[in-house]
Parts: C-alpha cells; structure tokens; sequence
C-alpha cells in the first residue's frame, strides 16, 4: 500500500465518494481516514488500537476537514466524503425507517456501499443490523446485512483485522473499552447475531430458503475457534443434509444445474449445496463416520459446485483414513457409479479433487490388499490426462508422477515416472477392451457409456500414458496464455524430478530408447500387470519386444522433441514463464548430456537486467535440488552456478552459492573435488568488471558487472570464495598435516622457496593451485578480500604438512615484513597503497599467525633437539620431560585451535616424530587422545550446545577416516547445523516450503545481519573484553583500516575461539597465553549467554564437539563476521545510553498478545520504540500480569526529562506538523497581544483570555491537526517554556534550521 | 488455498482486498509486491490478458480489466490455471455488474455490489461460484437454482 493507497494521496473512500467529473488524482483531499495512521500505511494495521484511540477524534476531523477551504472542491450532494461515523449514524437512522422507500434506497445505494470500503464493522452497527434482517422484506438489503454480519462474525479479535481488507478501522472491541462506540463489544452482539442466524438457518419454511442459505453461509464466517458457533453449524448442516442429503431418487445431474424439475427438487439442491458448502468450511471431523457418509453423499449431488465440495472433503479425509473411504465409496467408483459421473461435471476444481482422491487412494498401503480397488481408481486418474481442462489433466499428471503435496520421497517419484512411462490407459468402457477384460474391476455387463467418449476414436484404442501426457504438454507449450506455459514448464519441472529420482534410485534399468507404442494385443498382460498395481516383468518384456527403430515413438524420442518445445518458450516476454522453463531445462538435464546448450541458455538469460533476484536465487536453489538429487552431476552445476556468480553477481545469496558450493565439493567424489575446486577457484580468476563495457554479454567468462552495486557484489563473491578456499582446500587436495601420505623429511626445509613451490606443485597439484590463487588475492585483492585471503592462507599452513606450511609461512613473512614481496607478484603495484613499512597493511593481522607457526617451529626444533641429546645420552625420557613436552604440545594446540579447527587427537603441532613420545606420555598418565578438556572450544561451553543437538549422530570412537576429513572441513552434509541461514533456505526450498511474503526491496546489497551463534558469541567476548579493558582502545569504533576492526571481524569469524586475549589483552604474551586463556575462557564461560557449562571440569567430552562446533562455523560466510563490527558498535550506544523511564498517562488495555496493560500513572521503563509503540517494561507485573510488552507511543506515556533540552527535542517531535505550529504561533501570539493589551491599558480583566486563546488553540492543533496529547499535560512548565521559545524561533525564522537538527538526532 | 484478492486502480491504488490465511505483516509486502508487478507488467497490457507470477510456491495471476487490475494469490491446488479460472470468475461477474469492462468511476459505483459478488466467488479462501449468473442471483439473495 506504500505505493498504493497513499501514493496519490487519496483514500479509497475520496476516491469512492469524490465527483465523477474530477479526476481521481487531482483530487488532493485528504490524508487517509482515519488520520491518524497518516504517514507509512505499512503500519496502519499494526497500529490499530493506537487508530482506536485516535478515532474519537475522527468525526471532528472529518469536520474540520470540511471546513478546510483547500478542500472544499466542488462537490455534488451525496459525493462529500463520509466518515464512518457518518455511515454508521445513517444505518441506525435508516434502520428505523427501514419500511419506507426511501430510506431502502438509501441504504441500498449510499450508506451500505460505502461502508463496505472500510475493513470490518463495527460491533454496535449490530443491532441496528439484526433489527434490519428481522423487519426488512427488501432483498438487496437483506443481502448487506448478511454480508456485514458475516463481517461482524469473520472480524477476529486481535486487530480488528478481517481478511476484508479496506481502510483501516480501529480494534472495535479496544474503542469499546474505552467506552467510545457505547461500550458495545463483539463479544456482547455475536452471540445475539448467531442465535438469530441459526434460527432462520434451522428455518424449514420452503419459502424463505434462500435466506436459509444466506444465513448458513454467515455462520460460517464465524472463527472456527469458537466451539459454540461450529457445534451449532455441524447440527444445522447434518439437519439438512438427514433430510435432503438422501439421493435415492436418481436425477440427471451435472452440467445443466437449471435443468431438471420440479420445485421440490430444486429446493433440495439448493439446500444440498448450501449444506456441503457449509460442511467444507468447518473444521474436517476425520473419525467421524457421519462426516464422511454426508460428504460421499454429497458426490451424487446435482450441484456442481455440492459436488466439488463433497470430492474435496472426501480427497482430504482419503489422505487420513485411506481404507475407509475406499470402503466407503465402494460403488460410485464403479463404472456407471457417481464418480465416474463427475469426470464429465461442468467443474475443474471437482475434478482436480477427483484426481487428488484417486491418487491417494491408488496409492494408499493400507489398499495393498485390495488390488482391484486401487486399479480402479488408477484407471479413474488415468482417465482424467484425457481431461479438456489443462488445469485437471495436470494435476493428473503430477499425482501420475508422485508429486502431490510438499512430503512426497524419491521412492514415489521414482515409482511414478515408471508409471508415466509404463502404464497403459485404457477406457474401461470402450468395448474392444472391456470385451476381453476378464477383470473384476471391468463390469462386462454394464453397456458403455456412449457420452464419454471425449477424445473420439483415438481413446478406445489403450493409449500409452507418456504419450498422451507428451502430446498434451507439447500443445499446451504452444498456447499462448501465460498461466498454461507456466504450468506446462512446471509439470515437465515435476517429471524431471520424477526422472531424477528414478535414475537416482537405480530403481529400473531405464531403457529410454525402449518403443512405449504397446499394442492392445499385449492387453492381457497389460491388464493384469495394473491390477497389481505394479510394474511386472511381463509388461516390460511386452514392451521391449515391440522396440521397433521407429525413434519418434521411444520415450527418449517424445522427451527430446518436448524439450525442444520447452526451449523455445524461453523466449517468453514474461521472466517467472522463464525461470520456471530454467528450473524444468535444469531437471530435465541429465548427467550424461552435454550442458551446453542450457549454459547458453542461462547465460544468456542472466544478462537481462530485468530479472528479479528473488528469482535467480530460486534457480540456485533449483540447482542445489538438483544435486541432491543426481550428485554426479556436480560439476556441471558448479559450472552453472559459476554463470550466476560471474553473470549476476549483484543478486544472487552469496551463502546459498556457498552453500552450492560446499555440498558440490562435497558431492563430487574423490575424482571430482579438483574440478570442483577448480570451479570455485575460476570466480578468484575472473578479471576485475569493465565498468561499461557491454560487449560479450553471451559470453560465459566476462563478468557483468557493470554497475557499482554488483561489482561490490562480486566482491563479497570474490571473498566468499576465497574463504571457502581456506577451509576447504585441504579436504579438497585430501592433504593433512596428520593425514600426510609422505611425511616430509627435514631436507626438504633446507630447499630454498623456489625449489619448494616446484616441489609442493608436484606433489599435490590442488592445493598448490588453491595456495596460488590465495597469495594472489592476499596481495591483490580489496582490504576484505585480503584480509579473508590471509586467513585461508593461515588455515591451510595449520592444516597441511609440509612443505606447504613452510610455503605460506614464507609468504606470510615477507606479507608482514612488506618490501619483499615484489617477488611474488607484480598486482601490488597497481593497487595504489603505501607499501611501507606496514606492507600490505595486514601486518597486525599476520603476526599472530607468524607467532604461532614461530612457535611451533621453534617447539619443534627444541623436540628435534631433546631427541637428539636423548638419544646420544642413550637417556630415557623422564616423566618431568615427557610432562613439559606434552604441555607445549597442548598449548600449541591451544594455540592453533584458535585459527582453524584441527582434530586433537590426530594433530601434531610438535611434527609427526612427537606421536611416540606424546602417545607415551599419554599412556603413563592416562589421559584420552580425544580428551577436548582444554580445547577453548569446550571450555567456554559453545560446542555443548551445537554438540548436544547433534549427539545421536556420531560415535566417537569409530570416525572413518574420510569422514573425519569431511568434519575438518566442515563438510559432513547431514550434520549441517540448523543454525546456517542458507541452509534453512535450501532446506525450505526442497521441502517446497515458504508462502511468506516476497520482499519488493532487491536493491538491498548490504550484507544481512544474521545473527547467529558467532556474532552473538563474539559480541559477548567483545563485551566482557571492553569492560574489562580500561584500555582507551576501543576496537569497535575504529577506522577499518586498524587493527580494531580487524580483531573484531576476525574474532566473530573464529567465532568458537578466544581471539581477543590473543589480541588485544596480551598483544605479545604468547608465553603466557597459556595463563591468559584458561582466564579468558573462565571468563567467558562465566558471562556467556549459553549456559552450556555446568561444571568447570568435564568429563571427557569426545573430539568431534569441537569438529561440531567448527562445522558450524565454517559454514558462516566470511562476511558474517563483519556484522560483528557493528554490531558492538550498536551495543555501545546501547550500554551508553541510559534506561529512558516514562509515566503512563492514562489507562491502556492490551489488545494483542504482545501488548501491554497500563494503569494511569505507572512507572515503566522504555526499551525502544517501534513505529509508533514503546516496548517497555514495568517493575512489576500488571493486572494483565505480564511485566513487559507494547504500548502506543502516543497518550499513554510521558517521559522523565533530565533536563530542558532533552524535553524539546521531544517538544520539537511532538510538533511535526507546519500548522501545529502555525496554530501555537498564533495561540501565543494572541494571548502575549492580550497581555500587552492589558499591560498598556490598565484593565487586568483582559488577562484573562490570554491563556484561554493560546492553550486552545494549541491543544486543537495536538488534537486535531497532530493527532497527539499536549505536552503541557506531562511538563505544563518546561512546554510553556518550549511554547515561547518556538515562538521566538519562528519569529526568527530559525525553527526550521532546529527541527532539522534534531531531526538528526534520536529524540529518545 | 486463495491467499488474496485484490483489486487496485492504473495507480496503484488499492480498491479491494480480500485475504486470507496471510498474516498481517505480510499482508502489506504482498500489496506493495502485487502492485509492483501490476506497475511493472499492465501497461499497454489488453483486456483480460492473463499474466503470471510466482514466489517460492505461491502462484499469482493478474489481469487488466478497464482501469481496474486484478490480482489473485493461491498455493497448493490453486495454481496458476486453478487461479486463472478464478480470475474469470471475477472478471466476467465484474464486467456483468459494470455492464462493459469499467472505468474506475463504474467500478467504485458499483463498488457495494462488487463487495457482494467477490463475496459469493471466493469464500473463506475457496472458490466458491463461477457463474456470473448464479452469482448474479445470489447477489439479489435469490436461491442459487431458481425455482
């Protein structure tokens, strides 16, 4: 409504009411109505009891608004405005004159129109209303008040929200309370409304059925909740369906509902309908065996629309209780019975739920026994693809291939492609097959039915189901409505996913080639091969005998010249036709086809602007769905998802491709992470955007971006790669430190760098790849970009052996030192920084990393050492030696935990010659290999959480080696933790999932502040670390560039790690980091907001907690971590601020669950506000008993003011409005003349009006122009004050300069 | 399931709503999302020309009738054909009680009138009638068949 109701500044109502001969647009009346909730319509609705109470002041408004020369546009009479007010006076009037003409046509023609514009009515308007429904005879108005009462009925109590839409009206029940409507409640009229509903509705009399009808048809708008109205319903609707429910007496029904009788039956069709109508909006009653016999009476009802209900109720009762209502239905599903009827009934929707029936029951377990009647609903629904309706035959279509609602598995789907492609239909009643049908379910005698023959000749004969579906959908891509192409592209969507999962399953060998054209001849074994309602042996040997070389009748020859088809209707004008063409070409792809021409496709379609992002991020998803479903085809779907991120890189979810990304690696096997590697790598490789250039837009390599916007975008992309790289490169490359197929001899630390590159690229060609491209991007990239590329470096240099650590150690040297890195590459030269001493400007965030692998080279030449000395003293190992040996392993450990998650049982900071003497130490004392105890991971309590959750998956002791990689790397698919945003994404998408609301706002670019666990968790480090740092140095506030931002972006990245005391409580202390961490986590365990840690000594938690933790982490996106940064930001306005204590000013009764009751003069304190509410809190519990919730802004509080100035910034707001203001100007102006007056002519009398002329018209401006209490009533003092200081500053001129400056500044 | 009804103005301008099962906060990012794609899509768009939309697995058809744009949201078994039959619905009831496809004027008019057909169409999130005649009698609370 933000660019609908206000945008042209008109309500509905001027619209409604204002001259027809003015234009709509030009008619510059008003504010919406009510005027109150002026200003983003978004919370009009929100915000309705604060409409409630601004609604006293409505009929006032709409005077003065009369009064408003600039709205006094020519009108004719009856054109005014009307308020509701208004309307509602004229009903109560007209209503007692309700016998007069004049009067009907009235309400008829004014007063009832209009006041369907507002969005629910008034509870009081009832009596006038059910006054009405007794006397008036007229029908027109009878059929109002059924309407409004209905509305009166349907209006739930929260909001005064009904589903009715239209102008805002207050929370009826709310303004009732207050006493402004007469105190009349819904819950005082609704009972009166629905007993004199329920009498007319019990009402037998033949002539006023109609109104019977229309009374039924009131009730239920009535909220299911209450009980009282649905038990009232079920007795009225099981009444008149006991009486006319009984359809013994057979009639012609169907298409001609006018045809056809006597009154009498007439009647009772009319009741019929008007029943089961009624039957379907209550509330389904699935054990109850009345329920159901009424609805499967309802099938042979002569109403169309009765029977559209009755198929409905049964087809939702069938996914239940399948077996009593195949019971139930026994005989209509026969031929000749009812159900076969409804396949001719004048109604799509009754034969969209006849399919949804038979599906379910075709399908059903509990079935298994009765094969015959399963065939004959599988013969219904396949008789249904003969459907003239595109909407039925596919839905048939889909409940053919298993896709029915959101819930369906791979198992059905796969089972329902083999049906598509096996079955045969055949029309029971054509004769040349019911002849030799030796079936139960075939009734030879019954004489076929001559009217069904819908599709001529061509139906007698069996048909093959793939190829009518194949014909069906090839013609309807070729129609020209919108609605049917995009169905069509759907279906061929689902049957790829059918196929998927077929393939997937391996269920049949699929012999696409195979001639489907099975002859009647075969008829016998086809016939009893559906009556088991499974694919046999036979059939399929009938089928492949007749393979002919006939390619246009194989299955695989139908499939290709309907994709033909499909791609061609990629040149639809209209994107969503063509997103859903994309995801059907996506499902429709198979692992072995060649994917170029649908690169071509996307490709080219990615570079029209004019697709909205929301969508593009579908087709992601599309794709993610597509791996899980066919996982060899990885590869492929990275090199698409490649064409998103080089294409668009502006509007797709860098998590969700991430996401891709990961299950991809993860999914392509040990022969295909390289390319999957490879193919996140190209996204690092790609050149920088030529702003402008516009050539090459089909060409897949180029980047489109363009615009700032995206390359910003393809930024993130970049960064997002390059942190995936970190974490994943070494599971990709399978090369771990701990895991090393050739541990490295020491020579190989002698080679110089060089000789060491050639030898790292020999032996494991990925990762010496991926390192390229990170030291690439640590020079080359932006600030983020190196920055995350300088932590994957770390991650790999801990996770891999050697020589690769020794590589990045180098590297990072040289990045820290600056000045030397000119060997390395040439790209610093041009990104125009200061390469001095601070090189590339990460020198702060290096040495940490440097510090540690420092240490851990140094530990290990002091280990290479001992042995030596050991081992010429011939000296065994003392226990003091093997005690100091294991602590440094433990601390470097420690150490190394805090960059990258290693496993602890495995990694051997001291290098792999330490295994013995550790495993020793170890065995003597016995301590557990998996011992996590001083895992910082552990000890601040943060992987119990994550570790708990996950618990059942995983024993300790039996981690497979490969999967244990796959952890490391954060990779373990089904262990993702819930907690990943993009996963809930993907997993809402392939659970179909998601009707919320399409956000309009794409332009949105900033990366989304989510929440998770490691900002909440760093902030709390962040927290406790400023508090006790009296250091001036506050690291959230700094510039970028320093090491503050840094620390925080880094330190909510390793989320799970206690980074600030790494650095900044000890920047240089790493000899006591021991010390200063086991502090550190003691502290943050105590002030952690995850109690996860009830004693301070665990016992033995298994390793994989903190691969748990990790995984989780890991699958953060990088970005992430920055909203770390601003996120403290925030806090430390929050923490600096203090509490805002307010004063209730009158009474407020809470009219929603999150609100608030208040009583006059109580003490709260405020929280925040949001548009328009306070969220406060009281010291103790109301009367309602809560002790926190939402309060209207406006009315009710008043704020405690330190001091003057605070007071007018809020005086200031409280004075938005230009004639506000005008009229305080004036009211002042008036009584300072009145007091000069009185000054120079003696006469104290003429002091008297002085405050009368100015507080009146002061407070007629807060009541009626601003639409708010005068703040003399809170402050009468400081407001006076504030009131001459206006004064002077409007006389000055100088008070528009103010309200902008304390525009700028929250006022509270 | 029929999530909404709408019916806005060439300007955006919302002249009815209906909803139904979509929360109230969502209901003001499916006005301003509808009346983005109508802006968007309607211009110069004929009579009665269907179009159609989707988000995750809701499916939206809309439609130009005179000035009038009509928009209709379901999922499940109101997909885009099940909607675009509704639509129909709609309009050929809409242009039955305007007498031709309405200019603004007519509509807001008939505006009472066009309440009580949408209100016999679509009921509690169901189809209900599709034929203008029956709706027409219905509307003048006449029984649905007539006796």
């Amino acid at each position: 409504m933000a660019s609908g109701q206000d945008s042209a500044g008109t309500t509905l109502m001027d619209l409604i009411t204002s001259d027809p001969t003015a234009a709509p647009a030009s008619n510059s009346s008003t504010a919406p109505v009510p005027p109150s909730t002026l200003g983003k319509p978004a919370t009009t609705e929100r915000k309705s009891k604060r409409a409630s109470l601004m609604q006293i002041q409505n009929d006032t408004i709409a005077a003065a608004k009369a009064l408003n020369p600039v709205k006094a546009i020519p009108q004719r009479q009856n054109r005014k405005p009307v308020s509701y007010a208004q309307l509602a006076r004229s009903i109560h009037e007209l209503a007692a004159t309700s016998d007069q003409k004049v009067s009907q046509k009235q309400l008829v023609h004014h007063v009832f129109p209009k006041l369907a514009v507002y969005n629910s009515v008034d509870p009081s308007l009832a009596p006038s209303l059910l006054m009405l429904h007794q006397q008036c005879e007229d029908r027109n108005i009878l059929r109002y008040v059924y309407y409004y009462l209905a509305r009166i009925l349907s209006d739930n109590d929260a909001h005064g929200l009904s589903p009715g839409g239209g102008i805002p009206t207050p929370n009826w029940d709310a303004l009732a309370d207050i006493d402004a409507v007469g105190g009349v409640t819904r819950a005082d009229v609704v009972p009166r409304i629905v007993g004199q509903l329920t009498s007319e509705a019990s009402n037998a009399d033949v002539e006023v059925h109609a109104r019977r009808l229309a009374a039924l048809k009131a009730l239920t708008s009535a909220s299911a909740s209450n009980s009282e109205v649905v038990t009232k319903l079920y007795e009225i609707v099981f009444d008149i369906l006991e009486k006319v429910g009984d359809t013994k007496q057979k009639r012609k029904k169907g298409i001609f509902g006018k045809q056809g009788g006597d009154k009498e039956s007439i009647i009772r069709t009319n009741l019929q309908y008007a029943a089961i109508s009624a039957l379907r909006r209550l509330p389904l009653d699935p054990g109850n065996p009345a329920f159901l016999h009424r609805a499967i009476q309802g099938v042979s009802f002569a109403d169309p629309i009765a029977v559209r209900h009755a198929l409905s109720i049964i087809s939702e009762i069938a996914t239940r209780d399948p077996y009593s209502v195949a019971m139930a239905l026994g005989k209509l599903a026969q031929p000749g019975g009812a159900l076969l009827d409804v396949l001719h009934l004048h109604d799509v929707l009754a034969r969209i739920s006849l399919a949804r029936l038979c599906h379910t029951l075709s399908r059903a377990r509990l079935l298994d026994e009765r094969p015959d009647i399963k065939s004959q609903f599988a013969s219904i629904l396949y008789q249904l693809l003969l459907d003239p309706s595109d909407r039925v035959c596919f839905e048939a279509l889909l409940c053919i291939l298993g896709k029915f609602d959101s819930t369906e598995r791979a198992e059905e789907r796969a089972a329902g492609w083999i049906r598509l492609t096996r079955e045969i239909l055949k029309l029971p009643e054509a004769p040349s097959v019911s002849s030799k049908d030796n079936n139960a379910q075939s009734k030879d005698g019954l004489p076929p039915k001559p009217k069904s023959e819908k599709s001529g000749l061509k139906s007698k004969r069996p048909q093959p189901l793939f190829k009518l579906a194949m014909r069906r959908l090839e013609s309807s891509f070729r129609s020209f409505s919108r609605p049917v192409l995009h169905a069509a592209a759907r279906v061929v969507q689902e049957m790829g996913k059918s196929r998927a999962a077929a393939y997937a399953l391996g269920v049949v060998g699929i012999d696409e080639g195979s001639h489907i054209y099975a002859h009647s001849d075969n008829a016998e074994s086809i016939d009893s091969d559906l009556n088991d309602g499974s694919q046999s042996e036979a059939a399929r040997r009938a089928l492949s005998l007749s393979n002919g070389p006939n390619g246009k009748d194989t299955i695989a020859g139908l499939l290709a010249s309907l994709m033909e088809v499909v791609r061609t209707t990629v040149a639809c004008e209209c994107v969503y036709v063509r997103a859903m063409v994309i995801k059907a070409l996506i499902w429709m792809q198979n692992p072995h086809e060649s994917f170029e021409e649908l690169k071509d496709i996307i490709a080219c379609e990615l570079s029209d602007p004019a697709w909205p992002s929301a969508l593009l991020n579908e087709i992601l998803l599309t794709l993610h769905a597509r791996f899980k479903a066919t996982p060899d085809m990885a590869v492929t779907l990275l090199e698409i998802a490649r064409i998103f991120a080089t294409k668009s890189p502006g509007k797709i979810d860098a998590d969700v491709l991430q996401l891709l990304w990961k299950t991809c690696l993860v999914g392509a096997g040990p022969d295909g992470k390289h390319t999957a590697l490879e193919a996140v790598t190209i996204v690092l490789d790609l050149p920088p955007p030529q702003p402008g250039s516009m050539s090459g837009l089909t060409s897949v390599d180029r980047v489109s971006a363009s615009d700032p916007k995206s390359a910003m975008a393809l930024q993130r992309l970049v960064q997002a790669a390059v942190w995936f790289l970190g974490e994943n490169a070494n599971y990709a490359a399978s090369e771990y430190a701990w895991e090393s197929a050739t541990p490295p001899g020491t020579a190989l630390m002698m080679l110089d760098a060089d000789k060491m590159v050639a030898a790292a690229s020999s032996r494991n060609p990925t990762l010496a790849g991926a390192l390229t491209r990170l030291q690439r991007c640590a020079f080359s990239g932006s600030w983020e970009v190196r920055i995350v590329a300088a932590q994957a470096l770390i991650t790999i240099a801990v996770r891999s052996g050697e020589p690769y650590r020794l590589q990045i150690y180098e590297f990072l040297h040289a990045l820290a030192q600056g000045g030397v890195q000119s060997q390395f590459s040439e790209l610093q030269l041009s990104n125009g920084e200061d390469q001095g001493a601070s090189g590339t400007g990460l020198g702060s965030l290096i040495s940490p990393m440097l510090k540690v692998l420092d240490e851990m080279y140094r530990a290990q030449d002091d280990l290479i050492r001992d042995m030596r000395n050991h081992d010429n003293n011939k000296q065994e190992w003392t226990d003091e030696e093997l005690k100091q040996l294991y602590e440094t392993h433990e601390k470097l450990l420690d150490l190394v935990s805090l960059f990258c998650f290693v496993p602890r049982a495995k990694y051997l900071p001291l290098g792999p010659t330490s295994a013995k003497l550790i495993n020793i130490y170890r065995d003597r004392h016995n301590i557990s290999a998996s011992s996590g105890l001083n895992d910082p991971a552990v000890a601040t309590g943060i992987s119990d959480l994550v570790y708990e959750s996950n618990m059942p998956h995983k024993e300790p002791d039996s981690i497979d080696p490969e999967l244990a990689m796959a952890w490391a790397a954060g990779l373990d698919d089904g262990l993702l933790g819930s907690n990943a945003p993009a996963m809930d994404r993907v997993n809402e998408f392939l659970a179909g999932a998601g009707t919320d609301a399409p956000d309009v706002e794409d332009e949105n670019i900033t990366s989304r502040p989510s929440v998770t666990y490691n900002d909440m968790w760093a902030k709390e480090l962040l927290e406790s670390y400023e508090m006790e740092e009296d250091d001036a140095r506050s690291s959230g506030t700094s510039s970028p560039e320093s090491t503050g931002s840094v620390e925080t972006s880094i330190s909510s990245h390793f989320g799970g790690m206690n980074y600030p005391s790494l650095f900044s409580s000890r920047p240089s202390g790493y000899g006591v980091s021991q010390q200063s961490e086991s502090k550190s986590a003691s502290r943050f365990g105590s002030s952690s907001a995850f109690e996860g840690r009830g004693s301070p000594v665990r016992e033995e938690p298994p390793s994989y907690s903190a691969s748990v933790m990790q995984r989780s982490e890991s699958f953060e996106n990088p970005l992430a971590g920055y909203g770390g940064q601003s996120f403290n930001q925030r806090d430390d306005e929050g923490t600096s601020e203090n509490p805002q204590f307010g004063k209730a000013l009158y009474d407020f009764t809470a009219g929603g669950d999150d609100e608030l009751s208040l009583d006059a003069g109580e003490e709260v304190e405020i929280d925040y506000e949001v548009d328009g509410w306070y969220y406060v809190k009281k010291k103790r519990p109301g009367r309602d008993g809560k002790m926190a919730g939402l309060v209207p802004v406006l009315s009710c509080l008043m704020m405690n003011f330190k001091n003057m100035d605070e007071f007018w910034a809020f005086y200031v707001s409280q004075h938005s409005k230009a004639s506000t203001r005008r009229l305080h100007f004036l009211g002042t102006l008036s009584s300072l003349l009145c007091v000069v007056a009185s000054l120079v002519s003696g006469r104290w009398i003429l002091l008297l009006p002085a405050p009368i002329i100015g507080y009146s018209l002061a407070w007629y401006s807060h009541f009626f122009v601003e639409g708010n209490v005068p703040a003399t009533f809170g402050h009468p003092f400081w407001s006076f004050l504030c009131d001459l200081k206006m004064f002077a500053l409007m006389l000055s001129g100088g008070m528009d300069k103010e309200i902008k400056r304390l525009g700028k500044r929250p006022v509270l | 399931m029929l999530l909404a009804v709408l019916f806005s103005n060439s300007e955006g301008n919302i002249l009815v709503e209906r909803f139904h099962g979509v929360p109230a906060e969502e209901r003001l990012h499916w006005r301003s999302f509808l009346v983005k794609l109508g802006a968007d899509n309607l211009k110069g768009a004929k009579n009665e020309e269907l179009f159609v939309a989707s988000h995750k697995s809701v499916y939206i058809v809309y439609t130009i009738l005179g000035d009038v744009c009509i928009y209709v949201v379901g999922k499940d078994e109101y997909d885009e054909l099940a909607l675009a039959e509704v639509i129909f619905a709609i309009t050929s009831t809409v242009k039955d009680v305007c007498s031709k496809p309405p200019t603004e004027r007519v509509f807001l008019d008939k505006y009472g009138k066009i309440c009580l057909c949408l209100d016999e169409i679509v009921w509690k999130g169901m189809l209900e009638n599709t034929d203008k005649d029956r709706v027409k009698r219905l509307i003048r609370l006449k029984p649905p068949t007539d006796v």
